[in-house]
Formats: structure tokens, C-alpha cells, sequence
């Protein structure tokens, strides 16, 4: 640390334009991640957070949840392979609902459950509603940026249905637009007012180990068992969505390695005849290697603080309504990885350190 | 006889078969307490090979190296590391000091290379400075000191470790006469005040009448010049 903390502070304006190189490229991928977190519970977060550990789908459904279709019967057989307690059927369906008697239109998606089971939303605003409540809702809270209140009213344009808003729950999202969960009957009042006889469901959400779900896999003809983490897939532009963010942060960090790898790799050539002087007086490569590696970390964990610290600092003014979610876990983990690669691209100089040669001092002018 | 550093019969030969060269062809070379050597002759000659066997950075094809009574030829590669480090001092072509420690940490360095530090060192580093001039540039960088200065910086670094032996590659060419003059002189001196050795490769013709011995090199072969005027 003798020489690597006087070199640095020797060559400020050197190690600062690098520190701010990797502050701006870590603070991109800390955003960009809180980005692709937000927009993912924005997304899907009433899977997400369901209370569950299987969906079943009909098989011809191609995994999306909105596609599907489970009528009564399949509901009931479901029923017969596990408790009946732990299974529920969902229905949902997105919809477009007029604000009021306004005549602005929200995009929301109905989500229909037993309102005692285990997918009851919890309540964090007004009361929850009963299973046999005519037209009570419990919304999801990202309905109050649009100025919905308690008591508030919206009509359903497909269904042509007025709903109350007895109840705020939270962290119920799907495809981007707020969840109203409904009860099942209103459900069934929904389908048939559009012209359906019967009722049917879109999944039945399962709590089961492995073994149950395999078997109903098995014993069922026309359904296929997903875990929620695969269903989530099947949500539209879910996949995309992810994959793109996803791949922006995979490259975001090759190019920090790179540009260390390089920035390091230049200081270190423009060193050599340097660490030949210091073999030649003893330095042992393990020396200078440490050297090395230890500006990269002082300089990487620096960068990270100032990075994370601009990261939360910007989080507090984000407008509300920006999909934003970085837990402590996440920044930690992103800022390990960040200093693993940090240290990857310094390789490239050790490996160069260790073959100067002490001779190389001898008889040549600098 | 005390000696400091003995050579002999000290061979280099590079590649191998039909394509080797002999840079160093059976040179020996004793080199006695409070003795300072200079070694000359034409570039290409061997001159640096020769330095750098002497300094343990090099191992010879043949022959046998003592420096300060230990048999060195034979040692591995970390141990001839330990032997510089603790016997040998080495003043570079161009005084090669660290650009970004002051001229006290560039003596206090070594000591921090062996990886025992102490009070003493401190110490040790002012009287050193004190004794060649540089106490008043202790907390200078080396871009603010003269060539001279800069040079004289370097010597006091060889002496760091109380080396037994000091090796010098063209410690003058950069220099003008006079300060190249003052240089070598200070050099003689410490030498003959300590009781150690040292070897000056250099170019420079009018540093001879500074040193004890000269001997000459050419086409890897060493021959004395018995002492001039």
C-alpha cells in the first residue's frame, strides 16, 4: 500500500478521470437494474407476490395466463389430488375501465378470487370485501396517482359494470396496469353479461411440493403445472423485456472490464522500466502485484460508494410513477460483481508485471 | 585479502549450437574493500552483462561468483532476490528514482521492500541525506531535482541497505562533467569510508582518475589497465 497510495495521489487527475469512468458506468448499471427490477414487479408483481408455488394452465394455452382456460370440471379434478384448501382458481382479464363518470379511461386488469382463500389480496387501505359483495373492489394503490379514492367508482367497458373501490391493496400489478381483484361471483356476473354460459377461470393457483404437481401433471390430460417464476414468462412482453435490460447490464459490465482492463494495462507498460528498477533493488513480483491490485480495489470500492450513493440519491426524485426497485441485496450483490470484474481486468497487467525482468534496468537510458 | 566480490573464470554464452555468442569468455575480476573498479570499453563489448552478473540479475553459463564471502552461482532465483536486496546496491543509467515518492521515501522504500521497517531507517535515511547534501530536498519529488541531484539521490538509495558491493551503470552519462565529477567522487568516498566495494561501468574518460582500477572490456574478454599516469 506504500506505493500505491503515493502513486495515486501523484497521479490525481490520472486516477480521478478513471474513478470517473467507473462511477458513471456503475452508477448506469445500478440504474439499470433498479430499472429492470421495477419494471418486472411493475410488470408482474401479482404473481409475483402470489401467495402460491404452482399455476395450472391449460395446455393449449402456450404458458400464458391469459390465454388460458379452466372450466369448472378441470377446477374440481385439480381438487381431487391435493387438498382442496390448496387450490384456488383465478380468474383475470384485462380491461379498460372509465374513471367515474368521467370519461377517462384506465387501463386495468381484473383479478378474480375467493376472497378467503390464500389469494385474498391484503388490505392496506379500507375494508376487504366478502364473497358475496354485488360490486365491491379492492385496487391496487398505484390507482391513487390517477386519483382514485375510496368510494370511488369505475365502469367496466366491456362488461358495462360499475365497481366501488372498497380497498387499497399494494404490489398487485400485471403487464403494467393495476389489479382489481374481484370476488368469484361477480366474476361469473362479468362473464355472463358478455354473453358466456358458463364460468370458467384462467388458472388454479397450487400450494404443493414437486411430487403433487408432478403427479397432477401427470393424471391430468388438458392442463399444464408451471411454477410461478416460469408462469411469470408467459406474461406478455415480460420476457422481452427482461432479457433486453438484462442484456444491457451483461454488457455494461464487459466494458468496465474492458476499459479497466486497458486503462491498467497502458499504466502498466508506460511502467515497466519502473518495475524493473524496483526488481532490481528487490521488489518481488508479489509485491507489485499487490500494488496493483490494490489500487483497482481502493479505486473500484471508492467508485462504488459514490456510485450507490448518486444511485439512492436519485431514487428519492424519481417521479413516483417510475418503475424504480433496488434492494440493499441487489446493489451488493451488482457491486461484488462489479469489483470481481475490476479485478479481472487487472489481470491482464499482472500477468505483464510478472514478466519484467530486473535486468531490463540495466543498461538502457530511460 | 578481504574481498567483496570475487569472479572467476566467468562465462555468457546466448543461444546455443551454431548460433550461440560468447559475450563473457572466462573473465575473473577480485575486487577488494574500499576498492572502486571502473569498467570501460566499447558498447557491444559485454559491459552490461558483465554488470549484470556481478549483480546477481543474471546468471553466467559458467564460472563462479562469491560476493561478500557467499557462493552465488548456484543459488535459485528468490534467493538471488534476497542477495540483492540485502548485499548489493545498484545506482542506474539515468538515476531511475520513483516519480511519485519524495526523496526521503525513495531511501525509506528499501528498508519497506524487505519488509522491516523501523525507527532506525528513518534515521539512517537523514544522516545519509545529511552527509551527500540533500537534506533540504528530503521532501522534494524528484522532477524538481537537477540531474546532479537526482544522481547523488540514487547513490544514497544503494547505500539503503548497507549493500557490501555497489554497482554502477553509467551513473554520469547524464550528467556534465563537473556534477558527473562530483558524483564519482562522493561515491570514492563513501566506498573508502564504509570499507565496500563497488563497480563503475561507464563511458566517461575523464572519471577514471577517480577510481582505484580500471579494467578494460572488449569482445568479452577483461583485461587490467595497469594504473594510469
Amino acid at each position: 500500500m506504500f506505493l500505491a497510495l503515493r502513486e495515486m495521489k501523484h497521479a490525481k487527475l490520472r486516477y480521478l478521470l478513471i474513478g470517473l469512468i467507473m462511477v458513471l458506468i456503475s452508477w448506469l448499471v445500478l440504474f439499470v437494474t433498479g430499472l429492470a427490477n421495477g419494471l418486472s414487479s411493475d410488470n408482474a408483481s401479482s404473481i409475483q407476490n402470489m401467495n402460491a408455488d404452482y399455476l395450472i394452465l391449460q395446455k393449449d394455452s402456450d404458458n400464458q395466463v391469459n390465454r388460458s382456460e379452466i372450466t369448472k370440471d378441470l377446477a374440481k379434478e385439480a381438487g381431487k389430488y391435493t387438498d382442496a384448501s390448496d387450490t384456488e382458481k383465478l380468474g383475470l382479464q384485462m380491461s379498460t375501465v372509465l374513471k367515474g363518470e368521467t370519461s377517462k379511461k384506465l387501463d386495468v386488469t381484473f383479478f378474480a378470487v375467493d376472497q378467503e382463500g390464500f389469494l385474498a389480496p391484503k388490505i392496506t387501505e379500507g375494508k376487504a370485501i366478502d364473497n358475496n359483495d354485488k360490486n365491491g373492489i379492492v385496487a391496487n394503490a398505484s390507482l391513487k396517482n390517477e386519483g382514485l379514492r375510496l368510494g370511488d367508482k369505475i365502469k367496466d367497458q366491456i362488461s358495462g359494470k360499475v365497481f366501488t373501490i372498497k380497498g387499497f391493496t399494494e404490489g398487485q400489478s400485471f403487464s403494467h396496469t393495476p389489479v382489481v381483484f374481484v370476488n368469484l361471483e361477480e366474476w361469473g356476473n362479468i362473464q355472463s353479461s358478455v354473453g358466456q354460459e358458463e364460468t370458467t377461470v384462467n388458472a388454479i393457483a397450487l400450494k404443493a411440493t414437486d411430487k403433487t404437481a408432478a403427479k397432477i401433471e401427470k393424471e391430468m390430460k388438458d392442463v399444464n403445472v408451471l411454477t410461478v417464476d416460469e408462469s411469470l414468462k408467459g406474461i406478455p412482453g415480460y420476457s422481452q423485456e427482461q432479457s433486453s435490460l438484462l442484456m444491457m447490464i451483461v454488457f455494461l459490465f464487459i466494458i468496465s472490464a474492458i476499459v479497466l482492463a486497458v486503462f491498467f494495462y497502458v499504466i502498466t507498460l508506460q511502467k515497466i522500466n519502473q518495475f524493473g528498477v524496483l526488481k532490481a533493488i528487490g521488489a518481488k513480483t508479489s509485491y507489485l502485484s499487490i500494488n496493483i491490485v490494490s489500487q483497482v480495489t481502493f479505486l473500484t470500492i471508492l467508485s462504488l460508494i459514490v456510485s450507490v450513493s448518486i444511485t439512492y440519491g436519485l431514487s428519492f426524485i424519481l417521479p413516483a410513477g417510475m418503475p424504480f426497485v433496488l434492494t440493499p441485496s441487489v446493489v451488493l450483490i451488482c457491486s461484488g460483481l462489479f469489483l470481481v470484474v475490476s479485478l479481472g481486468g487487472a489481470a491482464l497487467s499482472l500477468y505483464r508485471v510478472a514478466k519484467v525482468d530486473a535486468i531490463d534496468a540495466i543498461g538502457r537510458a530511460v | 585479502m578481504d574481498y567483496k566480490l570475487i569472479l572467476e573464470d566467468i562465462s555468457k554464452v546466448y543461444g546455443d549450437g551454431d548460433t550461440s555468442i560468447k559475450v563473457l569468455d572466462r573473465v575473473s575480476l577480485k575486487v577488494e574493500a574500499g576498492e572502486l573498479v571502473a569498467v570501460v570499453g566499447p558498447s557491444g563489448s559485454g559491459k552490461s552483462t558483465f554488470l549484470s552478473i556481478a549483480g546477481a540479475l543474471l546468471s553466467p553459463t559458467k564460472g563462479r561468483i562469491v560476493i561478500a564471502d557467499k557462493e552465488i552461482n548456484k543459488l535459485s532465483e528468490k534467493k538471488l532476490n534476497r542477495v540483492r536486496m540485502e548485499s548489493i546496491g545498484f545506482v542506474f543509467q539515468s538515476a531511475n528514482l520513483i516519480p511519485y515518492l519524495t526523496v526521503k521515501e525513495q531511501l525509506l522504500l528499501i528498508p519497506k521492500l524487505a519488509g522491516k521497517h523501523t525507527k532506525d531507517d528513518e534515521e539512517k535515511a537523514d544522516d545519509l541525506l545529511k552527509r551527500l547534501g540533500l537534506y533540504h530536498r528530503a521532501d522534494h519529488y524528484p522532477e524538481s531535482l537537477s540531474g546532479g541531484e537526482k544522481q547523488r539521490v540514487a547513490i544514497a538509495r544503494a547505500w539503503m541497505n548497507d549493500p557490501e558491493i555497489i554497482l554502477a551503470d553509467e551513473p554520469t552519462a547524464s550528467l556534465d562533467s563537473e556534477r558527473g565529477r562530483s558524483v564519482v567522487h562522493m561515491l570514492a568516498d563513501e566506498v573508502k569510508l564504509r570499507s565496500k566495494a563497488a563497480i563503475m561501468v561507464t563511458h566517461d574518460k575523464r572519471m577514471l582518475d577517480l577510481c582505484d582500477r580500471v579494467v578494460y572490456i572488449e569482445d568479452g574478454k577483461l583485461t587490467e589497465i595497469s594504473n594510469q599516469e
